[in-house]
């Protein structure tokens, strides 16, 4: 065993590089080659990234328009935002959507991949395709296509519906405050199931088989063996897509703005407002770059202690 | 020659670098290189068949000028925000730019000297266009006073309607006179048809959630969200009696309207009869001959219904308007193809021949062009129809508080739908005063807060 590491040791060892390519110009290269090769990440980074993230802290205390004129206001971007009804809209709308990620869109996923991880399925291939399909085509097409799917008295789903329950085919989706969500939702669930099964599935084939062959000959049966033996096996996984998750319903931004184009993104009373369109509107559509930077800090705070709560309590699960 | 081999670390780096040093080189070329042709100047609009309509002018006037202008066509929110953040930040911007109506949202917010546009006042007084154009129709385009743009179009509404469904149904479009004639009308044709319960047949399409069919009526009232001076005058009790008006034509038992929405789906109802009469400025008749062609000579247009007997017959919906940046090349040259493009007599007519859009030069309302028959519309002198109320249309001011006080009138009206739909009429009065109060005092609070406005 010791043989082929000694052999990878000695392979990649520097000296060896240096034995076989000696001279000066080969002893300059090893002094500043790494540097060459990491400077342009440093410098996209701290472009890109640190200095982006060190500007947003200063303009959330100013009033902006654009980048043009600036005023400092203290701390009065954070108290608006945090004393406006539409944020608080824009927050309850975002949360519900998180919810239904975690609990209807995760489930369906986990249930999917659970479906395909068969030896038997000989379509495995073909239902992963097709189940993660509509992923390719990006949000703004998705938005769209559901639009015209919702459109009342003509639209598949509302006629789907009529056909199903009797019900609905001059319901607004998109038009009705109490149903926006629910059409978003719908939405997002043909969007996002196929991509959650995707690591699901691919989480489920790396579970050791031999320990539910053993569980099923200890009697367990077919929810037992699922629930004590191949979910905690996934847990790690399952965290992860919890928490992406969560991440990604609070950062939802492109498919209620293509779903509801008239409104630009925001619905019928607001039903459709998301954070991150709360955002966009303010920093954006307002030209307010500091009212935006001042939402962009709450939403990542938000972000940032529902994923800490979630690892943790994933820890205590452990 | 030396090996790839040799090169420090390997292959990898060094087809990384070949890869790094050809994307450098290949953005280099398409920014600096290549042997095209730069513009003399740049006009951005988003209105696509806008371009087809300009591309006389612009050779002509390239012909007649010496020079090379280019027409960019971009998506009307990225050339806003974008043009804004462009003229803001100091990089490259158009010489001219043709701006939608909720232009002034975006680029009116700040301090007077940070709007990106040439101030048209003076000149526009100076040079003698002030009396030509359309008064009310540079009201989209100023702030604090002053003019930025120049108005593209007047956008008069009107309604057509299935002529041969509303003749059929024996309703005389002469005797609907008033909005109440036309609700009257309305409830005795509104019908479920085939017996199912649910409505085949509405009088008219009108958008559900307020929005745009709210913003009309109120402006035929002469009730804007704002005025001139951005204060605020959508709280008013005029206001009340027509939110709850409109409701009553959306929901409830007297209803008489429908959603019909917009594209395929409009062109659908259009077709299967499904509204008789639609809300229609110029610009959206150009839009039915194209996506409804199904229902051509069956179509006809009237005005709108007064609010009492003499009343105004017309509304506004939506506008374009020219602006020349500060910050182009040559100001004045662009300022001549602006003239050129809006203010040439001839190709106005032709350019209503393509669009039936009436342009806000009034002089150009008597061409030949105006008085041709239209077969789409059942042969009416569609220009002539809508000239004849151009010069009524209402002011429609526009700001950056505008967006956000629209939200609000939706969230009113949204938020009476759902108290109607609970106890009716008992009370509504008061609840849409009490929303409307508390949708003006969010407004304050909103302008409240822009210092920048004030420098």
């Amino acid at each position: 065993m010791s043989q082929p590491s000694e052999s990878i040791t000695l392979a990649a060892s520097p000296g060896s590089v240096a034995k076989k390519n000696q001279g000066p110009p080969r002893r300059l290269y090893k002094g500043w080659a790494p540097y060459a090769f990491f400077a342009p990440f440093l410098l996209l980074t701290a472009v890109f990234t640190i200095y982006p993230l060190f500007n947003a802290v200063i303009l959330a205390f100013h009033q902006t328009n654009g980048p043009a004129s600036r005023a400092f206001v203290g701390l009065d971007n954070f108290r608006y935002v945090l004393t406006d009804p539409v944020f608080y809209k824009a927050l309850g709308n975002t949360s519900i959507y998180a919810l239904c990620s975690v609990f209807i869109q995760l489930p369906l996923a986990l249930g999917l991949a659970l479906l395909l991880n068969t030896d038997k399925s000989r379509a495995k291939g073909f239902f992963r395709l097709v189940l993660f399909s509509p992923n390719l085509v990006g949000q703004i097409f998705v938005g769209i296509l559901f639009g015209v799917l919702f459109t009342p008295r003509y639209g598949l789903i509302n006629q789907a519906v009529q056909a199903l329950f009797g019900w609905g085919l001059n319901e607004q989706w998109l038009g009705t405050p109490s149903l926006v969500m629910p059409a978003i939702v719908i939405t997002g669930l043909w969007m996002w199931v196929g991509f959650n099964m995707v690591y699901f599935l691919a989480a489920l084939q790396s579970v050791d088989r031999s320990l539910e062959e053993a569980a099923r000959i200890d009697g367990a049966n077919r929810f037992q063996v699922f629930w004590h033996v191949t979910l905690p096996s996934i847990r790690h996984v399952v965290v992860f897509v919890v928490v992406t998750s969560i991440i990604g319903s609070y950062q939802l931004f492109e498919l209620p703005l293509a779903l509801l184009p008239v409104t630009d993104g925001h619905g019928p009373d607001n039903s459709g407002l998301t954070v991150i369109l709360y955002l966009y509107d303010q920093g954006f559509n307002a030209g307010d770059l500091g009212l935006g930077s001042a939402v962009g800090w709450i939403v990542a705070a938000i972000i940032f202690t529902l994923s800490l709560l979630q690892i943790r309590l994933a820890r205590l699960a452990d | 020659m030396p090996k790839i081999e040799n090169f420090p670390y390997g292959k990898a780096p060094f087809w990384l670098g070949v890869l790094a040093l050809g994307s450098l080189l290949g953005v280099v070329w398409v920014q600096y290189g290549g042997a095209r042709e730069k513009p003399d100047l740049v006009l951005a609009l988003s209105a696509p068949n806008h371009v087809a309509a300009y591309r006389a002018v612009e050779e002509r006037f390239e012909r007649e000028h010496g020079i090379k202008v280019a027409l960019q066509l971009v998506n009307a929110r990225a050339l806003t925000t974008r043009l804004q953040n462009a003229m803001l930040a100091g990089t490259e911007v158009p010489d001219l730019a043709e701006l939608p109506a909720d232009a002034m949202r975006y680029f009116g917010r700040g301090p007077l000297k940070d709007i990106g546009f040439v101030d048209l006042t003076e000149r526009l007084s100076a040079e003698g266009y002030r009396d030509r154009l359309v008064e009310a129709r540079l009201s989209l385009w100023s702030t604090r006073g002053h003019v930025f743009a120049l108005p593209h179009d007047v956008h008069p509404v009107m309604l057509t309607y299935r002529a041969d469904l509303v003749e059929a149904l024996g309703i005389d479009v002469d005797t609907l006179r008033t909005w109440d004639d036309f609700a009257a009308a309305g409830q005795r044709v509104t019908a479920d048809l085939d017996g199912d319960g649910a409505i085949d047949r509405y009088m008219i399409d009108f958008p559900s959630g307020g929005s745009q069919g709210l913003s009309i009526i109120m402006l035929q009232r002469n009730i804007g969200l704002f005025d001139e001076h951005a204060n605020v005058t959508f709280n008013q009790p005029l206001m009340v009696e027509t939110l709850i008006w409109y409701l009553h034509q959306n929901y409830g038992d007297k209803r008489i309207a429908y959603d019909c929405g917009w594209g395929q789906s409009l062109a659908k109802a259009m077709g299967d009869g499904l509204a008789l009469f639609y809300l229609a400025p110029d610009w959206r008749t150009g839009l039915m001959q194209t996506e409804a062609p199904k229902v051509a000579g069956k179509m006809k247009v009237m005005p709108l219904p007064a609010w009492e007997i003499g009343g105004r017959r017309t509304s506004v919906w939506g506008g374009s308007g020219l602006a020349v940046t500060k910050r182009g090349r040559d100001p004045e040259l662009a300022w001549k193809l602006a003239q050129e493009l809006y203010f040439t007599r001839g190709e106005l007519g032709r350019r209503f021949a393509e669009t039936n859009i009436i342009p806000a030069l009034k002089e150009a309302w008597d061409l030949p062009e105006f008085r041709e028959p239209n077969a789409f519309f059942s042969g009416q002198r569609l220009g002539t129809e809508f000239a004849n109320l151009a010069a009524e249309v209402p002011p429609l001011w526009m700001n950056p508080y505008t967006i956000i006080a629209e939200n609000r009138m939706n969230e009113v009206f949204l938020r009476a739908v759902e108290h109607y739909k609970q106890n009716g009429d008992t009370g509504l009065r008061e609840f849409v005063q009490a929303e409307l109060d508390d949708a003006e005092a969010y407004v304050h609070r909103y302008i409240g807060r822009n210092v920048l406005a004030k420098l």
